[in-house]
């Protein structure tokens, strides 16, 4: 009996180590696609319930970003997922600097690049289209 | 028997168990009914703050990006080398020290001096292993990316996602302190990194960059605040940053307005921000900032 606890003591933490290293696929498969020459900085996972209440980005958070850099943002969006991640960034004063989706056409861009020339910290805020449920990752790397 | 079956029936429900949580971080995803802040969110909400101040700490891999975009050859004598994972005794030290590395790790891989990065991997893991972080760190296989000298892309990702989750899991183990004294010594040493390089390479890109670390230097300080009173190691630590502080009071950075353009390029849209920061320092406010820097991160890795 003592043998057989010992071996499960080991498969739990076998089970515990292998969830701490893994890897979100997802995250994965969007770095490949924001192209061969993007160096990964960040990644943000989205994942939104549905809101009638479309008017403001519901996933937010903040990033530095810096004079003569050019940051690439990937959106990338899972399988089951509703609505198709949108991306928003705001400056410090409040102030819209970009968006992925065109209000005026519908345009959804899958990603952009961002040629920063103003150093300071920005609000990066997600959504899903329509304010749809979704499930998605942002990611952010450099690009030249 | 009885042993077998209780083994086989207690292995398959942790399995099962494992399998769906991890499904949940990838395609799997299970919708939420609502997008409803559930009970005693709210209470995370400092906590929410810390990480978005965490994030806001550029990455060293920013700072190693623009050196090579400036065509500064890489050195090997800006690395904290004479740091002995061995000798880092306490958990402020060794958690000091993985962000320290881990800056030299960003430049490294920035570098692709990969080969050359494998003694700093082995210190990081064992510093990782001692404030018991050790599993979010992927050590076997940044090692073989490293060695392979291939995949670019995937060890910045793996790398930058392991310090990452080594960060959030302090954090949620209630053990910020550490998760702080992490990021600052990222930050250290990628600010010493980048003050070193400009003495011998006087960009005024470069200088730039270092005079608009005054933005997130409240932010770092903000970091370490609740801990400044916790022991003389802290205490230390938050007087050597006001001292940092103390050396970026005078310089100013102002900003031009402007619109920013786009341009739809391959599917995708180009935006050009036409709106710029500038930076107002004086060589001798810069090099006061080079010498507080160096002294200061000297001492930080001078207990080996």
């Amino acid at each position: 009996m003592k043998k057989h606890l010992i071996t499960l003591v080991l498969l739990i933490a076998t089970v515990i180590l292998a969830k701490g290293q893994s890897t979100d696929p997802l995250v994965s498969s969007c770095l490949s696609s924001a192209g061969p020459g993007a160096k990964y900085l960040k990644d943000f996972r989205v994942q939104l319930g549905k809101t009638a209440d479309a008017a403001d980005f519901r996933y937010k958070a903040q990033m530095s970003l810096w004079k003569n850099t050019k940051y690439r943002f990937t959106m990338c969006n899972s399988e089951g997922s509703e609505g198709k991640l949108i991306l928003s960034i705001k400056d410090d004063a409040n102030k819209l600097v970009l968006s992925s989706y065109d209000q005026k056409t519908g345009k959804i861009y899958p990603y952009v690049d961002f040629i920063c020339n103003r150093s300071g910290i920005y609000q990066i805020s997600f959504d899903f289209t329509g304010g749809k449920q979704g499930s998605g990752v942002g990611v952010v790397s450099m690009v030249k | 028997m009885k042993g077998r079956l209780f083994i086989v029936i207690t292995a398959i429900t942790i399995a099962g168990f494992a399998c769906r949580n991890s499904a949940g971080r990838g395609e799997g995803f299970i919708f939420p009914e609502a997008d409803s802040v559930p009970l005693g969110e709210s209470e995370k909400l400092s906590a929410e703050a810390i990480a978005d101040i965490a994030k806001n700490i550029s990455s060293p891999v920013e700072i190693a990006n623009l050196l090579q975009m400036l065509d500064v050859p890489f050195s090997p004598e800006y690395l904290a080398s004479s740091i002995d994972a061995n000798k880092q005794t306490t958990a402020f030290e060794k958690a000091l020290a993985l962000g320290i590395l881990g800056a030299d790790l960003g430049y490294l891989n920035m570098y692709e001096r990969t080969g050359t990065s494998i003694d700093i991997l082995s210190s990081i893991r064992k510093l990782a292993e001692g404030i018991r972080v050790g599993q979010y760190f992927d050590f076997e296989t940044i090692k073989r990316l490293s060695l392979n000298k291939s995949n670019l892309d995937s060890l910045l990702f793996l790398s930058i996602d392991s310090y990452t989750r080594i960060d959030q899991y302090l954090r949620e183990d209630n053990r910020g302190q550490l998760s702080a004294l992490m990021i600052i010594g990222v930050w250290t040493e990628a600010q010493y990194l980048a003050t070193q390089v400009v003495k011998r390479y006087p960009d005024p890109i470069l200088k730039d960059r270092i005079g608009e670390q005054k933005i997130i230097l409240n932010d770092l300080i903000m970091l370490a605040n609740p801990y400044c009173g916790k022991d003389t190691e802290f205490a230390a630590l938050c007087k050597d940053l006001q001292k940092i502080k103390e050396k970026y009071r005078d310089v100013r950075i102002t900003y031009t307005l402007g619109e920013p353009v786009s341009v739809e390029k391959d599917g995708g849209l180009i935006i050009e921000q036409t709106e710029t920061s500038v930076v107002e320092m004086t060589d001798e406010q810069l090099s006061a900032i080079i010498d507080v820097t160096k002294e200061i991160r000297d001492r930080l890795i001078s207990n080996n």
